[in-house]
């Protein structure tokens, strides 16, 4: 199938609504083993995420006073809006350098964006003590101007909002509104430009964020270019994650797809995986950068540095070589299993500031261990937000073509 | 910056850093072109 299914057109409100209900009535087969294996996780995760509002944090997690960011900030936020990164690289190479070539999947890595933010950056109120405090940053009732964490609510509120007009005429063109796809249409350039410049102040400054904990991170984490490295990692774990997930969903969607996009897909894959190689090898040369300009030789015969030359060498050098080898033999499942190993890197490097090389001085027990609560909470929130990916990609224009009356004619 | 500065040192007067850049610079060329090369 390569035309959207035709949608009736929606006057008002309970046209919508009606619509609105038919379309979440599941479509295929529903004992998948995706549907087997995260269904059970989404319910127990859906309880303890109760349990968790009720009890409060120290009932799932082993946070502390003196360890306060675990698991979720780690992963969930902060890894999160990293592989999200992948958003605005995209729209950045298709809507203001014109890269024609990466058109086709320009729809789905915004969407995917969009998702990662909303449901991982939205994973921040699980996080917070207080989380009915969550929206004084927007409402004002305590700004906060003084706190990075002030810029970093702003930005992903902004970015959240960005991405999704972004994505907004795929919806106009699902719920079959001719007018309202042409006024989201036109306001697309902005919202990317907008984006990518939200995209590049946020990146950074959650690097800002850990900056701020100098006596706390290993110095061969600490650098006062942490945000440098936070943005520019960003670039290449984002496209990392849009090239894993369309090698997926090429396979999951291939009915979907059209002639021409699985023509022109190897060459999109090949093309990204240059870019990442070129990106991680300036990236590995920051590291190193940084590395002399601290003077951190000492540390390296230690176990922390043993750890740190897994994450640079193992993690970083070692993939990107293995995106330049995939990308000369157009190696498709090696630039792949390379952008597994980069998105394993930078899972690492985040929760290396989170919470392993963050407090190291601290003795090996007495450091923080997530609870199994955690990892099922985290679970779920990954699980949820690919049952909407998948809810969107089977009812909106992503991979497929959009409508004829939506094509634009140049 | 800890410690006495010397014209000297390569650390002290950041000359590391401006060679590691040049180096860099310089080894992208080749590694972009090393990148689209096709294998024999």
């Amino acid at each position: 199938m390569s035309e959207i299914s035709a949608t009736p057109e929606i006057k008002n409100v309970r046209d919508f609504v009606r619509f609105f209900i038919r379309e979440l009535k599941p479509r295929g087969k529903i004992f998948t083993p995706f549907n087997v294996i995260t269904a059970p996780i989404m319910l127990l995760g859906l309880v303890l995420i109760v349990y968790r509002f009720a009890a409060g944090l120290g009932a799932v997690t082993n946070l502390s006073q003196e360890i306060p960011w675990g698991l979720w900030i780690g992963f969930d936020v902060i890894t999160g809006v990293a592989f999200a990164g992948g958003g605005y690289v995209v729209a950045f190479m298709v809507y203001i350098i014109g890269g024609e070539k990466y058109h086709s999947i320009a729809r789905a890595a915004i969407l995917s964006a969009f998702l990662a933010y909303v449901f991982y950056a939205g994973g921040i109120i699980l996080d917070v003590g207080r989380w009915w405090n969550i929206v004084n940053p927007m409402i004002g009732r305590e700004f906060g101007v003084n706190a990075v964490m002030f810029l970093v609510a702003w930005h992903f509120f902004l970015y959240m909002v960005a991405a999704g007009l972004e994505f907004s005429p795929a919806a106009a063109e699902w719920l079959g509104m001719k007018r309202l796809r042409k006024i989201l249409a036109s306001l697309t350039l902005g919202a990317v430009i907008f984006g990518i410049a939200l995209s590049t102040l946020h990146q950074s400054g959650l690097g800002a964020l850990m900056s701020m904990a100098k006596g706390k991170i290993h110095p061969l984490w600490y650098t006062e270019f942490i945000p440098v490295l936070f943005f520019i990692s960003s670039v290449f774990a984002g496209l990392s994650v849009v090239i894993f997930k369309e090698m997926i969903c090429h396979k999951v969607f291939k009915e979907q797809i059209d002639e021409e996009h699985r023509k022109s897909f190897p060459d999109i894959i090949v093309s990204l995986g240059k870019i990442c190689a070129v990106v991680m090898f300036g990236y590995f040369f920051l590291k190193v950068m940084m590395f002399v300009h601290d003077r951190n030789w000492p540390y390296l015969n230690t176990p922390m540095g043993y750890w740190y030359l897994t994450e640079i060498i193992g993690l970083v050098l070692i993939p990107c070589f293995m995106f330049v080898h995939g990308a000369q033999t157009r190696n498709l499942p090696l630039i792949l299993t390379a952008s597994t190993f980069t998105m394993i890197g930078i899972i690492m490097n985040r929760l290396n500031y989170v919470f392993i090389a963050y407090n190291w001085q601290i003795p090996v027990f007495e450091k923080y261990y997530p609870t199994w609560m955690e990892f099922v909470i985290t679970l779920t929130i990954i699980s949820v937000e690919l049952w909407v990916y998948r809810w969107c990609v089977n009812r909106m224009a992503v991979f497929r073509k959009p409508p004829e009356w939506a094509i634009e004619k140049h | 910056m800890e410690g006495v500065f010397t014209f000297y040192d390569i650390f002290a007067t950041k000359g590391i850093e401006y060679l590691i850049i040049i180096a860099f610079l310089i080894i992208i060329i080749a590694f972009w072109k090393f990148v689209n090369m096709r294998p024999y």
